[in-house]
């Protein structure tokens, strides 16, 4: 497929505009038009637009973009096909994070509300944290290690966390809710607060597309070409670290995207993470804004968790696109 | 080298710069006919009483319905199944999956009255859309549920003398002829049956272990708080004189229960006293509590109520 960055982002247009288009309420499309441009006088439609889906939209296109741009970081890092952002345990410190918070009872503050995304976004830095110390052998950090100390904190964490939620069973619902991913709190302030961790941290990805270029050769060679291999791990664990936790804290674990996205960008448009990178953000934008119409659409009224969506969709998905690019030996 | 840094040192600056959620504050009109505080510490202010209410929870719409304010009430959440009347109503959503924030904004209440299964987040997000929010915590006691009634018959402009009245003396007749007895029946309440050897219950703290009690039983899971799961173990050790199955919505049958491993030794099942029970009758904070405290003792005292 040629020129990637246009069919990327027409694809994200185009996912944008279906993602404003659908909801519960039926909004003709030149009324949608008229409430996003500012001119209409039908209050109900522009609350609808302006104060509910469009903050959604935007905030399920930035996770989108979040997940899929440190996927494609994590698979360059680990030069692992089943790297996803959750591999070093960001997702199940989240989880543990979010479920603790939840069991207890917050003021009705503004700092209460952010309570439970707070507590997930910094219970998941610290998981990430940790596994990296442990990771540590005397100053190189060996991916093994970090994948090991990964899946040994993430099952912690995870039966940790099942084990409050089923000693809360009040809280029950609401946390699996929140595990299978979805976007409960909606608004602009929530969008707005996720926008500068995602900004640093994605820019920071984009610019080291050609140190995970040089990475894929292996530690000693990307060492010998000039690299400085130790810092470029660093920064590039904190940014996608980063970007993660934030996704996660505000939306939930939604697997998937962040590991099939960065796998279709490679199969149809190359090896080159310098594109690699800033593709899967634009196309994981889209692809996440694609799940959450069909979860709103599929079984309406009713909304499945994005979660869900991602897995049902994704997988078969993904094994079409596998087959069409058998030949290609791409890892 | 240097675009890098450049790059990262204005995001770092726009990050500086970067918003935090606004604060939780709302204009208040000049004379405001009904002010309230809800139970979650929020002021909530209404200028003449609400004609255009959606409940988010089925206890609310039981106790709107029951004052009298049921032709005001144009949307409800999924599980307001009571009075038959309510199930004609919009539906807006269940408060455990996702409320349906479009329609609810396209009905135009005046006011929502939300209850303790919806989260505070789903308060948050309706408020922010520019809606008035009531959150009716749950009672404690039947007090407290007078006092739920009494509010939400406030704002709707509504009189709940009539129905408290008959409420507090439908208690009161309970109350006559249970007070005088000297011992309490030994209760097990069984919430979900589907592990047998692990069935779950209401504990201390609920409405369920309350309206026992005022029945004049005592639930042998009260000493634990919460919903708890219990083991076989400890039900024969307790070895409750009644069963009530508040799980019989489900299917669950005194026959299935007999045929339980285990649980044949247990006098309840020996005398046959397993009860089938209406569970909405206890575990929705409404009016209908009274009903459920009339159907326990009728359970438990045949021979006072007839």
């Amino acid at each position: 497929m040629r020129r990637p960055y246009l069919s990327s982002f027409i694809f994200l247009l185009i996912a944008l505009l279906l993602s404003l288009a659908i909801g519960s309420i039926f909004i003709p499309p030149e009324e949608l038009w008229r409430a996003l441009i500012g001119v209409t006088d039908n209050e109900t439609f522009r609350t609808i637009v302006w104060n509910i889906r469009l903050p959604r939209t935007v905030l399920i296109a930035l996770v989108g973009a979040a997940l899929a741009g440190s996927g494609a970081a994590y698979q360059g890092l680990f030069r692992n096909p089943l790297a996803d952002p959750y591999l070093i345990g960001v997702a199940s410190g989240a989880g543990l994070g979010a479920v603790l918070a939840m069991s207890v009872q917050w003021p009705y503050t503004t700092l209460g509300l952010l309570a439970v995304p707070l507590a997930a976004f910094i219970a998941s830095l610290l998981t990430v944290y940790l596994v990296y110390i442990f990771a540590n052998v005397g100053g190189t950090v060996p991916t093994t290690s970090l994948i090991l100390a990964g899946v040994a904190f993430s099952s912690f964490a995870t039966a940790l966390t099942s084990f409050l939620m089923l000693r809360s069973t009040g809280e029950l619902r609401r946390a699996i809710g929140w595990l299978l991913g979805g976007v409960s709190l909606i608004g602009w302030d929530v969008t707005l607060a996720l926008v500068p961790y995602l900004l640093i941290g994605l820019t920071t990805l984009v610019l080291n597309g050609y140190a995970l270029n040089l990475l894929q050769f292996g530690d000693d060679q990307a060492l010998q070409m000039g690299l400085n291999v130790r810092r470029a791990k660093f920064i590039i664990i904190v940014a996608a670290s980063l970007v993660t936790a934030a996704a996660v804290s505000f939306a939930g674990i939604i697997g998937f995207v962040g590991l099939i996205v960065p796998h279709v960008v490679r199969i149809w448009w190359g090896v080159d993470y310098r594109r690699i990178i800033p593709l899967s953000i634009v196309v994981g934008a889209g692809a996440l804004l694609l799940a959450d119409v069909l979860a709103r659409v599929v079984l309406a009224p009713q909304e499945l968790p994005l979660g869900i969506i991602t897995a049902l969709a994704g997988a078969p998905f993904f094994l079409w696109v596998l087959r069409r690019a058998k030949n290609q030996g791409i890892w | 080298m240097f675009r890098k840094n450049f790059l990262l040192t204005l995001l770092i600056t726009l990050l500086l710069a970067g918003c935090v959620p606004d604060a939780l504050s709302g204009a208040v009109p000049a004379s405001a006919a009904i002010t309230l505080t809800d139970g979650l510490g929020r002021s909530v202010i209404l200028n003449e009483a609400a004609k255009r209410v959606v409940s988010l929870a089925p206890s609310n719409t039981e106790i709107l319905f029951a004052i009298g304010a049921g032709d005001q009430v144009i949307g409800r959440d999924n599980f307001s199944d009571y009075p038959e009347a309510a199930k004609g109503v919009t539906d807006i959503g269940s408060a455990f999956e996702a409320l349906n924030t479009e329609l609810i904004v396209s009905l135009k209440p005046d006011l929502i009255i939300a209850a303790e299964v919806n989260t505070p987040e789903q308060v948050k997000a309706l408020e922010d859309l520019g809606l008035t929010v009531y959150y009716l915590k749950n009672p404690t006691t039947l007090e407290e549920l007078y006092v739920n009634i009494e509010i939400v018959a406030e704002l709707t402009g509504e009189d709940p003398t009539k129905l408290t009245d008959s409420l507090k003396a439908r208690v009161t007749a309970v109350d006559e002829k249970i007070m005088p007895l000297s011992s309490r029946i030994s209760v097990f309440y069984e919430l979900d049956g589907t592990d047998p050897a692990k069935p779950y219950t209401a504990g201390a703290g609920t409405f369920i272990t309350l309206l026992i009690e005022r029945a004049g039983g005592y639930n042998i899971a009260s000493d634990i708080e919460g919903y708890p799961q219990l083991s076989l173990e400890q039900v024969v050790a307790a070895d409750p004189a009644f069963i009530i199955l508040g799980d019989s919505a489900y299917g669950v049958t005194p026959e299935l229960v007999s045929a339980r491993p285990g649980w044949e030794n247990l006098s309840a099942v020996k005398s046959g006293q397993i009860l089938p029970f209406d569970d909405n009758l206890v575990s929705r904070p409404g009016p209908r509590l009274v009903d459920g405290l009339e159907a326990l003792a009728k359970l438990l005292r045949p021979e006072l109520f007839e």
